[in-house]
């Protein structure tokens, strides 16, 4: 009850408070000077304390609140922690103020006479509770907030202090949100390893004995929820170890099944795809390869497509149209090892392989029209105009007027062929730079693409974007330029332009490729797919 | 460093005061409002020693008096540079001798008008230029280059090129001017191994660096490839952060006092550093809102917020859409007002500007506090 009431008095007090001050109250004061005085320093002070500082506070009156808090502290003999704190913490908020106002005369004035009070008053107030108790807790925790807002050598000290504190608190205490609290702010800070090992200890207490596995669940859930995927992963991890330790842990994994589903790529929504690919795999350490069926082996092929993890998506697709060669997804999973081995893996053989598979089906789709273009394109490339002509030839016969964004593409290599004239400069520098061995120093590290969404429909609009890493020009911005290539759909971006916006009329896998200039030459290449559905 | 007779620690800020609405062609040498005698006051104040200048101006006059009035009433010397031709359109022909011969004349030119002025601390050949060696920026060439076709071998032929130039000015000021040391102003190291070999005659390697909140190993690595006195010419933080969309005074601050203490650590006789620093200048005194859009008048008018280099050193927006993270409107330590004083913007303090003149005005407290803990 003590540390809930704490709990509650101090979190009201970190914030602005929202009372006037009125002469009625500063009368009203001396009231509360006394009450403070003869109360015990227990319990009792809090609402108290919270009463006297509250107009102080709205009106950033620190000096005068830090001067009341001192006067009592005198009369108490120092020996009163939650005064220390209310002390230090009105000094924390003064200079909080000072930096958001520029008040640059005083801060740099008096700054380090309030930094020392700050120091003293939270030493002291350490020292005078125990360490299970909260005040303890927020002691450290606005101490290490202190530090770490001056970046000074104390501040791996103070955070240390933190951690210990807390570890200490977990032992006895029954009330774990000033656990979370704590890990909050140090994540907010952006300490994510160390906010973890708080987490740990929170979810050390969320996961006693008597938890049930059901009830970790659905706060690792609310967590994914509220976006905090750190801690929902270290609660679905401790989910995990329960189910894995259960006799029956083969019947877990349909929910391991959900819990990657949930952290997979999509284009809206929490995601982290390391995470979803991590549980994948455990599914397949727990429950063989068998274990996960043609929805699960799509839902990681693309996760890890769009993790950029080439070798592993290709593997996934791969394993995909081996145990599931009829499956929905097979014509685009076999396109896309077409592209994957072709241009990304500089295997133009092993990905003809792909594309011919899909160009002798009998039937049409967008991803067989596709591999026709395709395999035009690469015989064009070698010179092979012949060839290339009848994989063109048998495009336009079979897309029967349909898809005609890749029947436009057809006829514009069509017609080079037929008047003689070189390749499209932008498709054939992107090719020699994909395929050609001498240019295998562009190997898409120095630029990259991401579209938004990378699932669209016919006629939305698909953002593409790039960014590309230069050499060394200081303070000069290299002046790139962007050669688009490939499905660009209903755009046309000129090479000024490092982003656009297009869309498709037709469906199946489109292809964007990038190559990125610098001045003395090419700067790297990049390659993506966006699935038009 | 010895300057009138006494040791010397730079304590610079790069100088061009370019009011709210003006771009790089103002002539603010000219300007009757005078922006020096304020801004001077300021520095004064903030314990600034010197200021660096860029370029000098057509009227060697003026910049004498600029040198000569800054230093008589507020003791505040210059260093002065020299852009060799960097930004002339369509690029710097180094390899060609008529623009050689016409960068060399101008140079010289300016060291003969000022040489006398006791406010001159020493001269600084280019800034970034080592960069247009690599082929990124300001790219240039000459009929040998175009036949070689190996990249890297272009590159040092360029670098052989650049840097023989500079020394030929560097050994040309000597003749005219022994008093005062000759600087190559370089971006990083890039291309000082080339220096080593074609540079001989420069005394000082005045340093480009924008690494984040320290130098790395710099110092180190400059005693190894070409080891000569060093002056972090430029260097500093930008105040806004433009992933937060709003100004980060603290974070600016925080930066140019770690760089800092990193230059007083590596100063002449400090054990705990490598001894070959001579100071720095911090990039800048004064905002200077044409630099974003150079080409739009309206857009001079305005403090634009929008990233216009990556540096991911500058790790607190670098997380911004497009990674472009550096506002190079927001790098002066102080602010400029809409409000006019004295003629010219009014200037508002960042905080950068009283945090380094804490630390200034008991450096070796400041590292021993920062560097030991209680």
């Amino acid at each position: 009850m003590k540390s809930t009431r704490l709990a509650l008095v101090l979190f009201i007090g970190t914030l602005n408070f929202t009372l006037c001050l009125s002469a009625q109250a500063e009368d009203s004061s001396v009231a509360l000077s006394k009450k403070i005085m003869d109360s015990q320093c227990d319990a009792s002070i809090y609402p108290v304390l919270e009463e006297a500082a509250s107009p102080y506070f709205k009106d950033h009156k620190y000096n005068e609140y830090s001067e009341y808090i001192n006067s009592l502290l005198k009369q108490k003999k120092d020996a009163c922690p939650v005064l220390n704190y209310n002390a230090a913490l009105a000094r924390f908020n003064q200079l909080k103020y000072l930096e958001e106002s520029q008040g640059w005369d005083e801060y740099f004035a008096q700054g380090n006479d309030y930094r020392d009070q700050i120091v003293s008053n939270l030493a002291k107030a350490i020292e005078g509770t125990p360490a299970g108790d909260t005040l303890n807790i927020r002691s450290r925790l606005l101490l290490w907030q202190f530090h770490r807002d001056q970046q000074d050598v104390f501040n791996e000290e103070a955070l240390n202090d933190l951690i210990a504190g807390v570890t200490e608190y977990a032992k006895s205490a029954q009330d774990t949100a000033l656990i979370k609290e704590v890990a909050d702010k140090i994540a907010a800070y952006g300490e994510k390893g160390r906010s973890k090992e708080i987490y740990r200890i929170y979810v050390e207490k969320l996961t006693g004995a008597d938890v049930k596995p059901e009830d970790l669940k659905q706060a690792a859930l609310n967590f994914y929820k509220e976006g905090n995927l750190d801690l929902s992963e270290s609660v679905f991890d401790a989910y995990i170890d329960k189910l894995l330790n259960s006799p029956e842990k083969e019947r877990s994994v349909p929910e391991f099944l959900e819990i990657a589903a949930l952290f997979s790529y999509k284009d809206t929504g929490n995601k982290d795809m390391p995470y979803a690919e991590k549980i994948f795999a455990l599914i397949e350490s727990v429950g063989g390869k068998e274990a996960l069926g043609e929805e699960q082996i799509y839902l990681r092929a693309f996760n890890l497509e769009k993790s950029k993890d080439w070798p592993g998506a290709k593997d996934a697709y791969a394993e995909l149209i081996e145990r599931y060669p009829e499956s929905k997804y097979a014509q685009r999973a076999t396109f896309k090892l077409g592209v994957i081995y072709t241009y990304i893996l500089r295997d133009k053989d092993g990905g003809s392989n792909y594309f011919v598979k899909l160009a002798e089906k009998d039937n049409i789709s967008p991803e067989g029209i596709s591999s026709l273009y395709q395999l035009g394109l690469l015989n064009q490339w070698q010179g092979e105009s012949a060839k290339a002509k009848a994989y063109y030839s048998k495009l336009i016969e079979k897309a029967q007027g349909k898809f005609s964004e890749t029947q436009s593409l057809t006829n514009s290599r069509l017609k080079e062929i037929e008047e003689g004239k070189p390749l499209d400069s932008k498709l054939q520098v992107f090719l020699d730079n994909s395929l050609k061995e001498e240019n295998s120093q562009f190997n898409m590290s120095r630029a990259s693409l991401s579209l938004n969404p990378y699932s669209a429909n016919m006629g939305s609009e698909v953002a593409v974007n790039s960014s590309a890493i230069s050499g060394a020009s200081g303070c000069m911005q290299v002046e790139l330029q962007y050669l688009w290539s490939g499905d660009l759909g209903g755009s046309s971006p000129q090479s000024a332009q490092a982003n656009f916006n297009t869309s498709y009329k037709d469906p199946g896998t489109k292809v964007i490729n990038l190559l990125v200039l610098v001045p003395s030459g090419t700067l790297d290449r990049a390659l993506d797919f966006v699935d038009i559905e | 460093m010895i300057a009138g007779g006494k040791p010397y620690i730079i304590k610079g800020v790069c100088y061009n005061p370019v009011p709210a609405g003006q771009n790089f062609d103002f002539d603010w040498w000219s300007d009757k409002s005078k922006p020096w005698l304020a801004d001077g006051e300021l520095m004064r104040q903030m314990g600034v020693n010197t200021i660096r200048l860029y370029q000098s101006h057509e009227d060697l006059n003026e910049v004498r008096l600029v040198i000569r009035e800054l230093y008589e009433k507020f003791g505040i010397r210059t260093v002065i540079g020299d852009w060799l031709g960097f930004w002339e359109y369509p690029c710097p022909f180094y390899g060609d001798k008529a623009f050689q011969d016409k960068v060399k004349k101008n140079v010289l030119e300016m060291v003969v008008a000022l040489k006398d002025e006791p406010g001159v601390l020493f001269w600084v050949m280019g800034n970034e230029n080592n960069y247009s060696c690599l082929g990124h920026v300001n790219p240039w060439s000459s009929d040998e280059i175009d036949k070689e076709p190996d990249a890297q071998k272009q590159k040092a032929m360029r670098a052989k090129i650049y840097y023989s130039f500079v020394n030929d000015i560097a050994k040309e000021i000597h003749k005219i001017d022994p008093n005062h040391p000759v600087a190559l102003g370089n971006g990083e190291l890039v291309g000082l191994e080339f220096a080593k070999d074609y540079c001989p005659d420069i005394d000082i390697v005045a340093c480009i660096i924008y690494r984040g909140k320290t130098f790395g190993n710099l110092f180190k690595s400059l005693k190894m490839t070409y080891d000569r006195p060093v002056f972090i010419a430029e260097f500093g933080a930008d105040a806004y952060d433009v992933f937060a969309g709003k100004e980060d005074q603290n974070m600016q601050a925080f930066f140019l006092e770690s760089q800092w203490r990193q230059i007083y650590a590596n100063l002449y006789n400090n054990k705990s550093g490598e001894g070959n620093c001579i100071g720095g200048s911090v990039f800048e005194w004064a905002d200077e809102w044409w630099k974003h859009n150079p080409s739009d008048s309206e857009a001079w008018k305005a403090h634009d917020t929008e990233g216009g280099w990556t540096n991911g050193s500058y790790y607190y927006d670098i997380k911004v859409e497009g990674g472009k993270n550096m506002n190079e409107e927001w790098f002066g330590i102080v602010a400029l007002s809409e409000q006019m004083e004295q003629g010219t913007n009014k200037r508002i303090p960042r905080k950068a500007y009283y945090v380094i003149r804490e630390f200034w005005k008991n450096p070796y407290l400041a590292l021993k506090k920062k560097g030991n803990k209680k």
